[in-house]
């Protein structure tokens, strides 16, 4: 569904992405790891077209991502996003960030387009929460409406940048609760993140980066439990040993 | 004293008519700054460097020039180049243009307020350029700008005074014109003074008001 190959990608003199290829397949969940700066929401901005790359070529069903392109509208109703930072309308309720984009992008029925928003906010446990501004949601429930909001567009995939990283510990669960839940369902997922439990759980492949390149790429339980490269085993050795 | 109070309501009627003239100068030309402005912005804001170009030239231009000059030129210089214009619709579209320079400025640092991860997301639910202006930059941008929008106001409506200079018989220069006729300055200029205080005391509320209303939140 999602083919990545060889990108290449620089701000100004500095490569940051230094020739990447994967591909995704549909109903994957394919996680994302690595040290900061080495490149993963940049890679994932790529995907769909927030991010230009200046070689190689990345298809989505098909289509060539070219965010100078028209065709880039298509692409990205596709592909949705997830931001760490939530970034939710602060002006619109749950339920009106939730909306706009069936009713402004697609097109759809106003009043169909609520009956759509309210179910998948109802499906994030937001049922209660319809009318509230951003402002007075906790960030574990803005992250939801941000995952609700995604998920109204009826995408194929869904990428996700840390959508945790900014949460309180205590909300981070909830989040993770509903992202493990739509891979169930067989969501397509690519998810930057430095939940490694969630990551072993859920994940069907991982792929470690550094310095812009991958790595080591495989199963999720192979790169984690088993890791072949040394700087995949010392990257994971720094962020677990907080946990034993 | 009830001599000068006789005196000063013999100058009423002509003052009033200039209130008039001086509230439709203001409001007109409060909106034509306005839409303008947001002209400015908007083209300063997109991603064509062409439109950045000119959008940054007009407004520097505009704000280097004395607004008594840009009236002057419209008034005086147009009708050489064919484009007569009366004195009143001139001093209209000199506010007018001279305000959307500042005009601008303000809804810039509005639109420029607008945290880039929020036109991110709305990029990435396949908003175009122009919806994410209406519907995601423009709603908060406004609310931003309205606390300075109230002080242009009052300044609008003190400048408006400046059309004077052009002839437009607007509250000052009624002043001077019967002034001139009953070398009576010191009644006819504490009335214009006063009528002038009227007319901004309101502004000055709501501008008040918008700045507690949206500095809170
Ligand atoms: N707009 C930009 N201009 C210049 N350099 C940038 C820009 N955005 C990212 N970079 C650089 O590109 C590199 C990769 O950044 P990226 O954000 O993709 O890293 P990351 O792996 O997501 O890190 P983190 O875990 O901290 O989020 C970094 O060195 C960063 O400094
Ligand atoms: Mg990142």
């Amino acid at each position: 569904m999602i083919e990545v190959s060889d990108i290449h990608k620089s701000y100004g003199q500095v490569e940051v992405i230094r020739g990447i290829s994967f591909n995704v397949n549909p109903g994957e969940v394919v996680c994302i790891i690595g040290p900061s700066g080495s490149g993963k929401s940049t890679i994932l901005r790529c995907l769909n077209g927030l991010e230009t790359y200046q070689q190689g070529d990345i298809h989505i069903d098909g289509r060539r991502v070219d965010p100078e392109d028209r065709s880039i509208k298509d692409i990205r109703l596709r592909v949705s996003m997830v931001f760490q930072r939530f970034n939710l309308f602060p002006h619109r309720t749950a339920l009106e960030n939730v909306m706009e984009g069936p009713i402004y992008v697609m097109g759809i029925d106003p009043h169909e387009a609520r009956e759509r928003a309210t179910n998948y906010l109802e499906k994030v446990g937001l049922a209660d929460k319809l009318d509230s501004y951003p402002a007075n949601l906790s960030g574990g429930q803005q992250q939801r409406v941000a995952i609700a909001r995604a998920l109204a567009m009826q995408p194929e995939a869904i990428l996700f940048d840390e959508p945790t990283s900014a949460l309180d510990p205590e909300l981070v669960g909830d989040v993770l609760e509903v992202m493990r839940q739509l891979a169930d369902e067989g969501m397509t997922m690519v998810v930057v993140t430095h939940e490694m439990g969630f990551a072993r759980e859920v994940a069907d492949r991982v792929l470690f980066l550094e310095g812009g390149v991958i790595v080591e790429q495989g199963p999720a339980k192979d790169v984690l439990s088993n890791p072949q490269e040394a700087r995949t085993q010392s990257f994971l050795r720094r962020v677990l040993r907080p946990l034993v | 004293m009830s001599e000068v109070l006789s005196r000063a309501g013999d100058y009423m009627p002509v003052l009033l008519e200039g209130v008039w003239i001086t509230i439709a100068v203001t409001v007109l030309s409060l909106l034509l700054s306005t839409v303008l402005g947001l002209f400015w912005a908007i083209l300063g804001w997109t991603k064509i460097r062409a439109f950045q170009i000119i959008s940054r030239t007009f407004i520097t231009l505009i704000r280097g020039i004395p607004i008594i000059v840009q009236l002057f030129y419209i008034y005086f210089v147009m009708p050489d180049i064919g484009i007569n214009l009366t004195a009143f619709q001139a001093g209209v579209i000199g506010m007018g243009i001279a305000y959307s320079a500042y005009q601008a400025e303000n809804f810039r640092a509005g639109i420029e307020a607008i945290d880039r991860g929020q036109i991110e997301a709305a990029q990435s639910i396949g908003m175009s350029d122009s919806m994410i202006m209406w519907r995601v930059i423009l709603p908060q941008a406004f609310r931003i700008a309205l606390p300075p929008y109230g002080n242009t106001m009052i300044m609008m409506l003190k400048d408006s005074s400046l059309v004077s200079t052009i002839t437009v018989t607007e509250l000052t220069r009624q002043g001077q014109l019967v002034a001139a006729s009953t070398f009576d300055n010191m009644t006819v200029f504490t009335l214009v003074a006063l009528m002038y205080l009227v007319m901004a005391l309101p502004l000055t509320y709501l501008a008040r008001q918008l700045e507690k209303r949206y500095k809170k939140s």
